[in-house]
């Protein structure tokens, strides 16, 4: 049997439950004409030096077609001086514009692919904290590293190279139609052929591709991980599964690879006898008509010559069609990001005092399954409160929604009696900031990652603020002192020193309530303890909700809720608690024996 | 080779002694492919280059007002047609097949290469490294600096972490433009033929023009030669932008919580706006480069059909020779700039592939430190578990923990118990057989180390559980030792279409999941192997108190009548093992059970109650009569649990 079928697994098939939203075809459509719209002049001037470059391309042929003619006539004044003259100049002409057409493409696809790049960026710094923590940070990664990457080649190349080749089969199709008349039909015989096979091939093209490219990236996703889990993969002994699972996504790839070329292998005869039948049809038609004195030779030449150069902007549209195709899904995703409704709040609402107050809070993520529940709490300002429990009773939970990054579905969060989910985010957070495991320290220079925190504060406030949790003395080493490039690429740090780093952008912060969630659970016993005593510091005078998973922690708060199953259970100081014998007492005797 | 057999059952031991020798070994393997796709070349390329000789040939017909030889020249072209598209169709399936077969050997080589170095390859490559790699940041490894991390507390293996990245940017970057030179040197033979056979025939067919030709045609060859390098670089620069502003988009977006909680978007935003804006100028500026190249291309060809038509008019005045004579010429010009563009691509096929193929030759050329094949015939040792070096004694089937003030050290021992570690020194001896002489399978199998990170390779659930095991314990049973329970409801909730946990996905690393649900999942894992000796290396640092103690007494249950070395300073699993032993230095400094240790090892007390030297010294005082008294209170205990 002839022909390949695609293969059943599906590489570009979503594993992950998409987190964040796909833009609507509507969406996407208002984005491009948007996007069109803003570049308009840039857009006319492409399309402007783009004709002349394909008019001055037409003249060659229309003055052979001439001098054809002429000779065949056996006209003894040629004139050849002159046609000559007239075809460099022509030459000079398109060369130049071409030239133009290059460039001016080349810079019209890029300010529409730094647009595209900078929009995404400005809308996702915007997303609501709730949405962010709801959705992770994954899907948005793998967007703004994939999909972008993906869209590069569209914006870079195909857009232009689809309006130069469009426009450039229309010309000389025009130019044909002007300089042999009756020729043009002939180009036309071809046209139901390409229809048909373009339909076809464009029908499968599109998804083929996508999951060829998906599936070849999976081939450098499992060596990068067997790469990256090279301790346990060799502990485990999995050094021959690792093989085995590249050579099944190998084979996976180059199954889908098999099926694209199938489809090339249906398209390309198609496009090679389409062009043949042009050619020939001009040919055989016009012979025809020449001999029935309907037309002279030089227009046949002048229409042989065009039909042949109608390869170039042909094929030039096929090439880049079905990558444009590509780009639409990863468009949409793109463009996806901007139905989010950043909550704007009501920036009237200021707090007046620093109480923090749950009142009856109720809190679900999904419809129906509450993780919080009547949950009451009154925080003083300038106490430490710790929330113990066991993992999944919903302290985290609580904690962001005292931290303003979720709304109660029931009750209310209060801060200085103003609701804090009613607030905008950045009021929030110049009074409460909540501090997780996630100490990211971004590429750049140690001042831009304090800086960030407070964009105006001098070098002598950053020193301060890394003097106040100790990480001054490594600092000061540094070799480009502030200026010294960390994260990905540059200075690694360790852990510890990540988190001395965000310590000190609270610093620089300064709110004055603080919510930590696990702040130093992922570091080692020796760091903890030393950056203990730093946090204590940064913690002084403020009023501090804590997460508390290490039950020393729990021990030097003034306050201790134990939330189990999304209520508190036992709310009071360590000795009430221990003198009560609760859950919390059994735990505290274990730990310290 | 067809498509449909890949992979290959052995993709063979490659030439890796230098990037050209590896290039020459691939091609010399799929010779029969090259000849095929040189074939087909010919084929297309020849009726291709023989269409001019057609329209000339109806052109002087028509002038000569002969219907039939009209017609002759109709059929001739539906000849070339058919050679045109069957020779562009196979010539194209050829190439595509020795493109994806080059490609897929290199990245099994690469496989192979990666599962056997393991271990030795690297601790952790960063993760916006990774990204910025697989989304085609040609990153040069050996460019200083900004390639190399640099690592402000330790020496850790640096060059090896370095040819971690190397393997995955080989694979990424590399492994594409490798098979494109590999492909790209029959089709541009083929075309090189051609373009020989067609002026040595323009030649014969019409001396005069035909030589015009010949010698015009290898001057626009080679004409760009000279501008591509430029070029090139220029797109790199391009290419090296584009790579650093990625990386800044997706660390923006990997540390947004921190941005959104404390602020610095716009700080951020202002940034990425220069790098972006960066990288269009760069990629303008490398578009002016090529848009001069087209301009080129468009000029060199035409001046020679200029002067093609000048002095073909010319001959045709003075009736030398014919007006279907001079339209095949001008034709045959106008097409053969198709094959002449096979000069460039072979130039820039090489010129890029060439640093490709030196590094996939230098990282396949990487080799283990230790030799893993051993010294000793492959057994699975059984008994105590001792390390001269510190003295450490774990017996058979007791649990063991120790407490270590330095987590380095810590580190470093726990990949010493499991034999052929990364530093010199005498062996661990299991059952008195050093684990270093043992192959390395054989001592992996005997020994199973969990280290500080371990890694949650991406899968579904039960693929991340299925690693080679005793078969003794049920993965249910691991899952509940390690209180999975709250894990498995996350990864079935985060999943598409996941009614069971066991199919629902686990991505990259585990990055959907928190610290502790990571390390939960990584210990089920390791309790599921069932290794004679287990060695964890602080499995709950990220587990919270309540969780952490149900998990000492699930892991104690399970891994009963094993022998299991868990490091750690948590008192909820200090206080469940068997012995307890305080390494201080490099030596054991103490043994004993928890409680006895910390009422009489103030050294001990330091570490695990986190409470400093001075903070000890004052309590001690306290201790002797709160040790009294708990004392007092555990006999009570033990009474009352007697008497029930």
């Amino acid at each position: 049997m002839i022909g390949v079928a695609p293969p059943a697994y599906d590489p570009a098939a979503p594993t992950t439950a998409n987190t964040l939203p796909v833009g609507a075809p509507s969406t996407v459509r208002a984005y491009v004409r948007e996007l069109l719209q803003r570049h308009r002049r840039a857009f006319v001037l492409l399309v402007a030096v783009n004709t002349a470059a394909t008019v001055a391309s037409m003249v060659g042929p229309w003055l052979l077609g001439d001098l054809v003619e002429r000779v065949s006539d056996g006209a003894h004044e040629l004139h050849l001086g002159f046609t000559v003259t007239v075809f460099v100049l022509a030459l000079v002409v398109q060369a130049a514009f071409v030239r133009q057409v290059r460039l001016r493409g080349a810079m019209l696809g890029e300010r529409m692919l730094a647009d595209l790049r900078e929009d995404f960026l400005v809308r996702s710094v915007r997303l609501p904290p709730g949405v962010l923590e709801r959705a992770g940070t994954g899907d948005l990664l793998s967007r703004i590293t994939t999909d972008i990457d993906r869209l590069a080649n569209a914006m870079r190349e195909a857009v232009p190279q689809l309006t130069i080749g469009v426009m450039w089969a229309g010309l000389l199709l025009g130019g044909l139609v002007v300089m042999a008349p009756p020729l043009a039909p002939a180009v036309l015989v071809a046209v139901p052929l390409l229809v048909a096979g373009c339909r076809w091939y464009f029908k499968r093209a599109g998804a083929g591709y996508r999951s060829e490219a998906a599936g070849y990236a999976a081939v450098a996703a499992a060596l990068a991980e067997t790469v990256d889990a090279g301790r346990t993969v060799e502990a485990h002994r999995l050094g021959d599964r690792r093989v085995e699972l590249s050579e099944l996504r190998i084979r996976q790839w180059t199954a889908w690879e098999r099926y694209t070329l199938w489809l090339r292998s249906v398209l390309f005869p198609v496009i090679n006898v389409v062009h043949v039948t042009v050619l020939g049809s001009v040919l055989m038609l016009g012979g025809v008509f020449v001999l029935q004195g309907w037309i002279g030779v030089g227009q046949l030449t002048t229409g042989a010559l065009l039909a042949q150069m109608l390869v170039d902007p042909v094929n030039l549209i096929l090439r880049w069609y079905d990558e444009l195709q590509v780009a639409q899904v990863s468009l949409a995703r793109l463009v996806g990001v901007r139905d989010i409704e950043p909550d704007a709040g009501d920036a009237t609402l200021t707090p007046e005092g620093r109480e923090v107050l749950a009142e009856r809070v109720h809190f679900g993520y999904r419809e129906g399954v509450d993780v919080l529940r009547k949950v009451s709490l009154e925080v003083a300002p300038g106490t430490r409160l710790a929330l113990v429990g066991p993992s999944g009773a919903g302290k985290s939970t609580l904690g962001r929604l005292l931290a303003g990054i979720y709304a109660p579905r029931a009750g209310r969060v209060a801060l200085g009696g103003a609701e804090l989910s009613r607030m905008p985010a950045e009021r929030v957070r110049s009074h409460v900031a909540l501090v997780n495991q996630e100490h990211h320290v971004f590429v750049g220079s140690l001042r831009d990652n304090l800086r960030l925190a407070c964009g105006d504060a001098e070098d002598a406030e950053l020193w301060a603020a890394l003097g106040a949790v100790d990480a001054d003395e490594w600092a000061r080493v540094l070799d480009d002192g502030l200026d010294t490039d960390v994260g990905s690429g540059g200075l690694a740090l360790t852990p510890a020193q990540a988190q001395q780093i965000a310590l000190a952008r609270l610093v620089l912060a300064d709110p004055h309530t603080l919510v930590l969630d696990e702040a130093t659970s992922l570091l080692d016993p020796r760091a903890a303890r030393h950056l203990e005593r730093s946090l204590a510091r940064v913690l002084d005078g403020r009023t501090v909700v804590a997460i508390a998973h290490r039950l020393h922690t729990a021990h030097d708060a003034d306050v201790i809720a134990v939330v189990e199953n999304g209520r508190i259970t036992e709310l009071g100081s360590h000795d009430d608690l221990v003198a009560a014998d609760g859950a919390y007492a059994a735990l505290w005797r274990s730990w310290h024996g | 080779m067809q498509i449909q057999d890949l992979p290959y059952s052995d993709p063979g031991v490659p030439d890796a002694r230098s990037g050209p020798r590896f290039l020459w070994w691939l091609g010399r393997n799929q010779l029969g492919g090259q000849t095929k796709s040189l074939a087909w070349g010919l084929l297309h390329f020849m009726s291709v280059s023989a269409q001019p000789f057609c329209v000339g040939f109806a052109v002087q017909a028509v002038v000569d007002r002969s219907g039939t030889r009209l017609a002759l020249a109709g059929a001739l072209m539906a000849l070339l047609g058919a050679g045109i598209a069957i020779g562009d169709t196979f010539l194209h399936r050829a190439a595509v097949t020795n493109w994806i077969t080059a490609a897929a050997r290199v990245q099994q080589l690469l496989a192979r290469k990666a599962a056997q170095l393991g271990s030795a390859l690297t601790r952790r490559v960063a993760a916006g490294e990774v990204v910025a790699v697989s989304t085609g940041e040609d990153e040069q490894p050996d460019k200083p600096a900004k390639g190399k991390r640099k690592r402000a507390d330790s020496g850790d293996t640096a060059e090896m972490r370095l040819s971690a990245g190397a393997i995955t940017m080989v694979s990424t970057g590399d492994v594409e433009k490798i098979g494109w030179f590999v492909e790209a040197v029959s089709r541009f033979t083929a075309a090189a033929l051609t373009i020989v056979l067609v002026c040595v025939g323009l030649a014969v067919y019409q001396p005069a023009l035909g030589l015009v030709v010949a010698v015009g045609l290898p001057a626009l060859a080679l004409a760009v030669l000279p501008l591509l390098p430029r070029a090139t670089r220029r797109a790199d620069f391009q290419r090296e932008k584009a790579g650093y502003a990625t990386e800044l988009a997706s660390d923006t977006v990997a540390g947004l919580r921190v941005l959104r909680g404390i602020g610095g978007e716009e700080l951020f935003l202002d940034r990425y706006r220069r790098a972006s804006q960066e990288v269009r100028r760069a990629a303008v500026h490398s578009a002016r480069m090529w848009s001069l190249i087209s301009a080129i291309q468009v000029l060199l060809p035409g001046l020679l059909l200029v002067a093609v038509v000048w002095y073909g008019v010319h001959l045709a005045g003075e009736g030398r020779i014919t007006v279907g004579e001079l339209v095949t010429v001008y034709s045959s010009v106008m097409v053969l700039t198709y094959p002449l563009r096979h000069f460039e691509e072979i130039a820039m096929a090489y010129s890029f592939s060439r640093p490709s193929a030196q590094r996939a030759a230098r990282v396949l050329s990487l080799e283990r430190a230790t030799d893993a094949d051993g010294s000793r015939p492959a057994e699975t040792p059984a008994g105590d578990l001792y390390d001269p070096a510190t003295g450490l004694l774990a017996p058979a089937g007791r649990l063991t923990a120790v407490v270590c003030g330095d987590p380095d050290a810590a580190g470093r021992l726990a990949e010493r118990l499991g034999g052929h570690p990364t530093e010199d020194g005498p062996s661990v001896l299991l059952g008195g057989v050093p684990l270093d002489e043992l192959p390395l399978d054989s001592a992996r199998s005997a020994v199973l180390v969990q280290d500080k990170d371990p890694v949650l390779l991406s899968g579904t659930l039960r693929e991340l559980l299925d690693v080679p095991a005793s078969g003794d314990v049920a993965a249910p049973d691991a899952l509940g030792a390690a209180q999975c329970g709250d894990v498995l409801d996350a990864l079935v909730q985060g999943s598409v279409d996941a009614e069971d946990p066991m199919d629902a996905r686990i991505t990259e690393r585990g990055r959907s999941l928190s610290g502790g649900q990571r390390q939960r999942l990584a210990l089920a894992r390791s309790l599921i192997t069932d290794p004679h000796v287990l060695v964890l290396d602080e499995p709950t640092s990220a587990v919270d108190s309540h969780t952490e103690a149900r998990i000492a007494t699930g892991v104690r249950e399970l891994r009963a009548g094993r022998t299991t070395v868990v490091f750690t300073s948590s008192p909820l699993l200090l206080d469940r093992a068997d012995r307890v032993v305080l390494v201080h230095e490099g030596e054991v400094a103490a043994v004993g059970v928890h409680r006895e240790l910390l009422h009489e090892d103030r050294r001990y007390r330091a570490v695990v109650t986190r409470e400093t030297e001075e903070e000890v010294a004052l309590r001690d005082e306290d201790v002797a009569i709160d040790g009294v008294l708990k004392e007092l209170e555990e006999k009570e205990l033990e009474e009352i649990e007697e008497t029930a």
